[in-house]
């Protein structure tokens, strides 16, 4: 009877996947990959004045996701890049902050989830510094700070929907803010969050068709 | 006032000679000694319906402890808090919702809702009763999750005491107990001080954990017998500690820190007068005053001075009337009004004292239909000026079901007012990105004048729900069962489930331009603890006496459940990613320890010498919201788990003196971040000396 089941659930595992293997290869757009970009630096703290404050470069790391690279600061008045980074303020290129069509909307779900980009949905431009297409402070775009504990956590289940200096369509979806790709516990020294903040890991997909399906 | 209690501690001796006789002990079992919390009214332990624990003289003395604390952590169903003192949480419910009484009046002066239970000495405590579950029909706001009444001595038969304590952190501590009984008057003083130099179990940093603490306590209590049926007792208690602080913040990266003093005082004075006009009806008149006052003075680095005031005055009249009606019946009822009021740098002004007046009346009715059946129904009505009243009703049931097994079942509903700083705060952090948190007394009046200036920059749909706080309500009901096979063995097994309501929480209701958010406060949470608790006790043999407790809990907060049933809730995996959170890894409400266990061996012979090894252990609780949402899942911070281990061994002479050593937190186990109450292993010796009556 046992050996039965067995064989029974092993039937039922083995349809189901061809099942789903059928339902890829007729699918009329292709599946995007997602890409893993480990440790991205955001304005990262260089050293302490004299009295014990924090001292950083004050600059932005461009990022161009269809290039999949880091752009030079050179290249910070161009289209070449689609998004910024420094510390927790993410920019995209538009608006006030760039000379392209970007612009972005933080999305609640799922980055799996997030297959096709709503037809209602309303992609913001930055307007610094009142606001930002991502919208910038704790709790209200993609990020919480822990006051007591001084961390810095992305929320779950939020994915930044992006319209790149081009005008295709991308979702990225933070990780973590910490060196290594894992938000650092409570219990990490002073130090430890001093140096290891400020170091992007996300993951992303770009559809280059100009289509909001991913 | 060091040198005097040295000077005191070292004559007595001398003064004295010995003449004496031991009070004979025996292991304590349940016993069926008299408890008043419960009912409000004295009972035998075996006649009282809701859940007791009735912790004794005897056992406190034993066990080396020295504050309120010490002994009510090694309770089952309690478990310590850290952060604003130390506080107690109930059957998974935080301190704010246990009231502590001393000799039936209540204490004030919480922080962030915590009564620092270090504050209270036991040196001439005679029991402490915990009762667990709503008692507000009796005790008006804060008896929601439970209430501990702190007994002290009365009718000793000790008229001089003296003791001394000393152990790691230089901690030392000196009490004197005087008492003069007589027909007429009884007298009893407690002086006590109490010193240590605090510890740091962080390594490398130079703030300590425990900052050096002196306290003074001062006990008076003087009750006349004006006839045979009419006595009129006083009171004083006074409590002074100073503490020197040295703290760190740190804010953004930057570490300010800061050295001062702190200073709080505890005041309290009692009179009552009790008149009985005959066998069946007595009365009691009670006056209560008390004020808590803490200052913190303290300069930064920098030199920024940083000053922090908060004074709580409390003054209270009541009137009891007790009326056994017939053998089957008894009634009570009573009323009272209560003008409190709180100063605060916190308020919009230190200088305006912020009042509050309460009118409330209680009655009670006791009914025994059956002689193994007692009922028990309470109401009382609490009417607020400066938030909505507040209705508290009770029912408890004993039944007998023979000699050996007996069932309780209480329901209840109690209530805690919303706290002085829900209503009144008006505190904008200038360091902290200039957030602000205003009390609901005046947060749209100011949130208007703000916006008239053209400061505020979003109102949040919360804002327009902003009104007057309500009380917060729990309802509690408690199962139980106890069964006494013999006089050697005791078991009992309870049930609970408590339902709150309305817990106010802060909220954001909007914004200044510069986006620094603004709070203030809802009644908006909704939330449960349900469990069970076990408890033991067997008498091995003559000396020997085992016992144990253990206690099951499961918290959640309702709104998130229903959130996380409905798909909203997220987590992340162990790759990064997010997934939706299931309800198998919600863990409910944070600082909570799903399993709770104490296990003590007890030794005592008949010549006095005594010995006792206490195991506690608590499992993992949940400390940070690490993972990206809001609620706690297992993907989150937990504190480990952990046994802790104490003994203690001492003897008592026939001609007075009493020698005790003992150690606690035997295997050194330190948790600097989740448990800074508790320093790694510590010895201390005890010497006391008495005057026995003869």
């Amino acid at each position: 009877m046992k050996k039965a089941l067995q064989s029974f659930t092993l039937l039922v595992v083995i349809l189901t996947s061809v099942v789903a293997c059928s339902k890829d290869t007729t699918a009329t757009v292709l599946p995007i990959t997602a890409i893993t970009v480990n440790d991205i630096p955001a304005d990262t703290v260089v050293g302490l004045s004299a009295q014990g404050i924090p001292i950083t470069n004050g600059k932005y790391t461009f990022y161009s996701l269809e290039k999949n690279a880091i752009v030079p600061n050179t290249d910070s008045a161009s289209t070449k890049w689609d998004i910024a980074f420094m510390a927790t303020r993410i920019l995209t290129n538009g608006g006030t902050s760039g000379t392209g069509l970007g612009g972005a909307f933080v999305y609640t779900g799922l980055f799996d989830g997030l297959k096709t980009i709503p037809t209602d949905s309303v992609f913001k431009t930055d307007n610094a510094p009142t606001s930002y297409a991502i919208t910038t402070g704790s709790g209200k775009g993609w990020y919480t700070y822990d006051g007591l504990n001084n961390l810095i956590t992305p929320l779950a289940g939020r994915v930044l929907v992006i319209k790149t200096a081009s005008g295709k369509y991308a979702k990225i979806e933070i990780i973590s803010y910490y060196k290594g790709g894992v938000t650092l516990p409570a219990s990490a020294s002073d130090a430890d969050k001093l140096n290891k903040q400020r170091y992007y890991t996300f993951r992303f997909a770009y559809q280059p068709n100009g289509s909001k399906t991913f | 006032m060091k040198a005097l209690f040295i000077t005191i501690f070292f004559l007595l001796p001398a003064l004295v000679p010995a003449q004496l006789k031991l009070v004979n002990d025996t292991l304590q079992m349940q016993g069926d000694s008299v408890v008043i919390t419960a009912n409000r009214m004295e009972r035998k332990l075996s006649n009282v319906t809701v859940p007791v624990n009735i912790i004794n003289a005897k056992q406190i003395q034993q066990t080396g402890s020295l504050r309120l604390t010490d002994i009510l952590k090694e309770q089952p169903g309690l478990t310590m808090t850290s952060g604003f003192g130390a506080g107690v949480q109930l059957q998974g419910l935080n301190p704010d919702y246990t009231i502590i009484l001393i000799n039936g009046e209540p204490l004030v002066g919480r922080t962030a809702g915590v009564l620092d239970l270090n504050r209270i000495a036991l040196g001439n405590i005679k029991k402490i009763e915990i009762v667990k579950g709503p008692s507000s029909s009796l005790y008006g706001s804060e008896a929601m999750a439970g209430v501990i009444n702190i007994i002290t001595e009365a009718g000793t038969s000790i008229p001089l005491q003296a003791s001394l304590r000393y152990g790691t952190y230089q901690t030392m501590d000196m009490g004197i107990n005087n008492a003069i009984a007589t027909k007429l008057v009884f007298y009893q003083g407690f002086y006590n001080y109490y010193n240590t130099d605090g510890y740091s179990i962080r390594p490398n940093s130079s703030s300590r954990v425990t900052t050096p603490i002196t306290r003074y306590t001062i006990n008076q209590q003087l009750k006349i017998n004006l006839t045979d049926n009419t006595n009129v007792s006083f009171g004083v208690r006074i409590t002074d500690e100073k503490i020197k602080n040295d703290i760190s913040v740190n804010n953004g990266g930057t570490t300010i820190t800061s050295s001062g003093n702190e200073n709080n005082t505890d005041q309290n004075y009692n009179i009552s007068l009790n008149h009985r006009y005959n066998n069946s009806l007595k009365t009691s008149f009670r006056g209560y005053l008390t004020q808590y006052n803490s200052k913190q003075d303290l300069v930064t680095v920098s030199g920024d001075p940083y000053y922090d005031l908060l004074n709580h005055l409390f003054q209270r009249v009541e009137n009891q009337t007790d009326w056994n009606v017939n053998k089957k019946v008894n009634v009570l009822f009573g009323a009272g009004a209560v003008w409190e009021g709180v100063k605060s740098t916190r308020y919009d002004s230190e200088k305006i004292r912020k009042n509050n007046a309460i009118q409330y009346g209680f009655t009670q009715l006791e009914w025994s239909p059956l002689d193994k059946l007692i009922l028990i129904g309470g109401v009382r009505f609490d009417k607020n000026e400066s938030y909505a009243s507040a209705f508290s009703p009770k029912l408890s049931a004993l039944y007998k079901v023979n000699t050996k097994n007996k069932i309780k079942l209480s329901i209840g509903q109690g209530f805690k007012a919303p706290d002085f700083r829900q209503i009144y705060l008006d505190f904008t952090n200038a360091a902290a990105g200039g957030y602000s948190v205003f009390g609901t007394a005046q947060a749209q009046e100011v949130i208007n004048q703000l916006s008239q200036k053209g400061q505020i920059g979003a109102l949040y749909d919360s804002y327009f729900k902003l009104k007057a706080l309500s009380p917060e309500y729990s309802t509690g009901v408690h199962l139980s069962w106890d069964y006494e096979p013999n006089a050697n063995s005791f078991y009992s097994f309870q049930l609970f489930r408590n339902d709150i309501s309305n817990l106010i929480q802060v909220q954001q209701v909007g914004a200044y331009i510069t986006g620094a958010q603004i709070f203030s406060y809802l009644n908006i949470g909704r939330a449960y603890t349900q469990g069970f608790e076990l408890e033991a006790k067997q008498k091995l043999n003559k000396k020997l006496l085992l016992s144990g407790g253990y206690q099951y809990l499961e918290t959640g907060d309702k709104d998130q459940i229903d959130q996380i049933k409905s798909g909203k809730v997220y987590t992340r995996g162990a790759n990064g990613y997010s997934k939706l959170l299931s309800l198998s890894d919600y863990v409910g409400l944070p600082n909570n320890s799903k399993h709770k266990a104490q296990l003590k061996l007890n030794y005592y012979t008949s010549n006095g010498f005594f010995a006792n090894f206490r195991i506690l252990y608590r499992s993992k609780w949940a400390v940070n919201n690490t993972n990206g949402n809001e609620v706690f899942d297992n993907g989150d911070d937990f504190a480990k788990g952990y046994l802790s281990l104490h003994t203690s061994f001492g003897k008592e002479y026939k001609n007075g003196i009493y020698l005790q050593v003992g150690c606690d937190n035997i295997t050194n186990y330190i948790d600097a971040s989740n448990l800074p109450n508790l320093p790694g292993r510590t010895f201390f010796g005890t010497i006391k000396y008495q005057i026995f009556n003869k």
